[in-house]
C-alpha cells in the first residue's frame, strides 16, 4: 500500500508542508498563551473567596443572618443554608466552564466558535507573515486556547491545592490578603510542582491543533489533503505528517523534562 | 482603645464541628492583659490549638466573641467599640488589619521555602504595611542579628536547622511589629538539642514585655516564664492561675491527673 516511489510525488508540495509547520508551531504557541492566561484567571476564580450571601449576612445580620447562623446564633457548618452562604458565583462559573469544555468534543467546540461566534464577528482577511490566513487562524487559536484553558485550570488548581496549608496560614497570619497569598506564596510554589503537567498539555496542544484543518487553516494536515486531492495518494503524505508531528512533540517533551530536572536540582541545596 | 490593660477579651468562645458533635471549644472565657505571658497547657485534643488559632481567626468560631484592643473581630463587617473618650462608636472590622497585630508562630515553622530568609521577613512589611524595601531589609537584618542569624539572611529555609527555622519564624512575625505573639507548640517539632535556643528567644521577648500566648508542653517554660497558666480540657478552660497555683496547688482533679502524667 505504501510505495517508496510515491514519496517524490510529495516534493512539489514541500512549500505547503513548510508553511504548515509554521502554522502549527505558531498556533500551538498562541494557544498556550491564550490558554494559560485564561486558565490562571479561572483558577483564581475557583480559589477566590467571594461569597455574596455571606456578605449579605454580614452587612445585614438581622435580615440575612440565616445564611450564617442558626436560630441559637451558632454558626452553621452544614446543610442547605450553609452551602448557599458559601456559594461563590465566580467559582461556580469557572467550574461550569471547565466541566462543559471537558465534556464536549473539541471538534464541536471549534465548529461552534468558527461558524457561530466568528460568523458574527467579521475578521479582516489578511495574511500573517504572508502565508497565514488570519481570519481562520485566530478562531482556531482562540478555540484551542479556550479548550486547553479548562485542562490547564485543573492542573493549576491541583497544583495550588498541593501546596501545604500551613503556607496559607502563615501568609494570612502576617496580614496578607487572599489574592496576595495566591500571588506571592501559592502560585510560585504551585508552578514548580505542575510544570511537568503543563509541558504534557503543551505537547497535547501541538497534536490536537491538527483539528484546525477542519476550519480551513493551512496547517500540516491541509498539506496532506492537498497532496491527496492532486495525486490521489494518501498514506505517504500521512506518514510524512506523522513524522513531522513526532519531530515537533518528542523533542519538546524531552526538552521540558530536561528543564524540569534542572529546576529540581536547584531545589536540593 | 477601650479598657485599661486588657488586650484580648474572649467571651464564651465556641468552635463546633459536625453540627456540634465535636466541641473543640466549648465556651471559653478569658482575658489576656498587656504584658501577659499566658501559657496554655492541657492534654492532646483539648482544644489548645483551636483556641489559639481562633484568636487570629484562622479558625472561624461557631459562637462567642473575641475583642482585640476593644474591637470584636468575630463580627465580619461592623461592630461597636469604645473610643478614647469612652463613647460607643461603630467601627469597621478588617480581619487582615487585626491579623497584622497578632504575630503567629507555628509548630512546623511554615517559612516560605521559595524565598530567602530576608525575603521571608520583608514580604509582609512591604506588601501589607507599604514599608519601603530598604527600610524593611534594615529592620529584618537587625532582627536577624538579635537571634544570631544575620549571616544567614541570603539562605533558603531548607538550608537551616529546625531551631534556626523557628527563630526566623519568630522574627518574621516580629517584623510586623505585632502587639501580641501567639505560639502553637513552637518547640514540638524540634530535636531536643534545639529546643533551648528557641525558648531563649521567647524568654527574651517575654522580658521585653511582649504580650504572648503560648501553647506548649514545656512545663519548665510555663513555670519559669509564664505569669499565667491556663489549663484546658475537653474544649473548656478548667483552671487558670499563676504557675505556683497551677503546679504547686492544682485544684481540679483533671489538672491533678494531667500534671501527674507530665511532670
Ligand atoms: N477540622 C476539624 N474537623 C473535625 N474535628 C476537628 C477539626 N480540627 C480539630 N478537631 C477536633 O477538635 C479537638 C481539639 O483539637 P485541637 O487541635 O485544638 O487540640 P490540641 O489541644 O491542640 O491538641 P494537641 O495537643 O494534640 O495539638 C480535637 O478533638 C480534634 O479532633
Ligand atoms: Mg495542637
Amino acid at each position: 500500500m505504501i510505495k517508496i516511489e510515491n514519496f517524490p510525488r510529495i516534493l512539489p508540495f514541500l512549500q505547503m508542508f513548510k508553511e504548515g509547520i509554521g502554522v502549527t508551531v505558531l498556533l500551538s504557541l498562541c494557544t498556550v498563551l491564550i490558554g494559560f492566561a485564561l486558565a490562571l484567571v479561572l483558577a483564581v476564580m475557583r480559589m477566590s473567596n467571594f461569597r455574596p450571601f455571606l456578605m449579605l449576612a454580614h452587612a445585614f445580620p438581622k435580615v440575612f443572618g440565616f445564611f450564617e447562623r442558626d436560630k441559637e446564633g451558632l454558626k452553621l457548618d452544614s446543610g442547605f443554608l450553609y452551602h448557599m452562604g458559601r456559594f461563590n458565583p465566580f467559582s461556580f462559573l469557572a467550574t461550569a466552564y471547565v466541566e462543559i469544555i471537558r465534556s464536549t468534543p473539541v471538534l464541536v467546540q471549534i465548529w461552534i466558535i468558527y461558524y457561530g461566534v466568528f460568523n458574527a464577528i467579521k475578521l479582516p482577511a489578511f495574511k500573517l507573515f504572508g502565508f497565514i490566513a488570519f481570519n481562520r487562524f485566530l478562531p482556531g487559536a482562540v478555540t484551542l486556547g479556550i479548550n486547553s484553558a479548562a485542562y490547564l485550570c485543573e492542573i493549576i488548581r491541583s497544583g495550588m491545592q498541593s501546596v501545604d496549608g500551613g503556607q496559607t496560614e502563615a501568609a494570612r497570619s502576617l496580614g496578607l490578603k487572599q489574592l496576595q497569598n495566591l500571588r506571592y506564596i501559592i502560585m510560585p510554589q504551585a508552578l514548580k510542582n505542575i510544570l511537568p503537567a503543563i509541558a504534557n498539555e503543551f505537547v497535547t496542544i501541538i497534536k490536537e491543533s491538527a483539528i484546525v484543518w477542519t476550519i480551513g487553516v493551512a496547517d500540516i494536515m491541509a498539506a496532506v489533503n492537498a497532496v491527496k486531492g492532486a495525486t490521489y495518494i494518501i498514506m505517504e503524505p500521512l506518514i510524512v505528517a506523522a513524522g513531522i508531528y513526532f519531530c515537533l512533540c518528542f523533542p519538546t517533551s524531552k526538552l521540558i523534562a530536561y528543564a524540569e530536572r534542572r529546576m529540581r536540582r536547584g531545589d536540593v541545596r | 482603645m477601650a479598657t485599661s490593660g486588657k488586650i484580648i477579651e474572649v467571651k464564651d468562645l465556641k468552635k463546633y464541628y459536625n453540627r456540634g458533635a465535636i466541641k473543640a471549644l466549648d465556651g471559653v472565657t478569658v482575658d489576656i492583659n498587656k504584658g501577659d505571658v499566658a501559657v496554655v497547657i492541657g492534654p492532646s485534643g483539648s482544644g489548645k490549638s483551636t483556641f489559639l488559632r481562633s484568636l487570629n481567626l484562622l479558625e472561624d468560631p461557631t459562637a462567642g466573641s473575641i475583642l482585640f484592643e476593644g474591637v470584636d473581630i468575630t463580627k465580619k463587617k461592623y461592630t461597636k467599640a469604645e473610643d478614647s473618650t469612652g463613647r460607643t462608636v461603630t467601627v469597621k472590622v478588617d480581619v487582615d488589619q487585626h491579623r497584622q497585630k497578632m504575630g503567629m508562630v507555628f509548630q512546623h515553622f511554615n517559612l516560605f521555602p521559595h524565598m530567602t530568609i530576608l525575603d521571608n521577613m520583608t514580604l509582609a512589611p512591604v506588601k501589607v504595611k507599604g514599608m519601603s524595601k530598604k527600610e524593611a531589609e534594615e529592620k529584618a537584618l537587625a532582627l536577624l542579628d538579635r537571634v544570631g542569624l544575620k549571616d544567614r539572611a541570603g539562605a533558603y529555609p531548607i538550608q537551616l536547622s529546625g531551631g534556626q527555622k523557628q527563630r526566623v519564624a519568630i522574627v518574621r512575625a516580629l517584623a510586623m511589629e505585632p502587639d501580641v505573639m501567639l505560639f502553637d507548640e513552637p518547640t514540638s517539632a524540634l530535636d531536643p538539642e534545639m529546643v533551648g535556643e528557641v525558648l531563649d528567644v521567647m524568654k527574651g521577648l517575654a522580658k521585653e514585655g511582649m504580650t504572648m500566648v503560648v501553647v506548649t508542653h514545656e512545663m519548665g517554660f510555663a513555670r519559669e516564664v509564664g505569669n499565667r497558666v491556663l489549663f484546658m480540657d475537653g474544649g473548656k478552660l478548667l483552671e487558670e492561675g499563676s504557675p505556683t497555683d497551677i503546679f504547686e496547688h492544682p485544684k481540679h482533679p483533671r489538672l491533678q491527673d494531667f500534671l501527674s502524667k507530665v511532670l
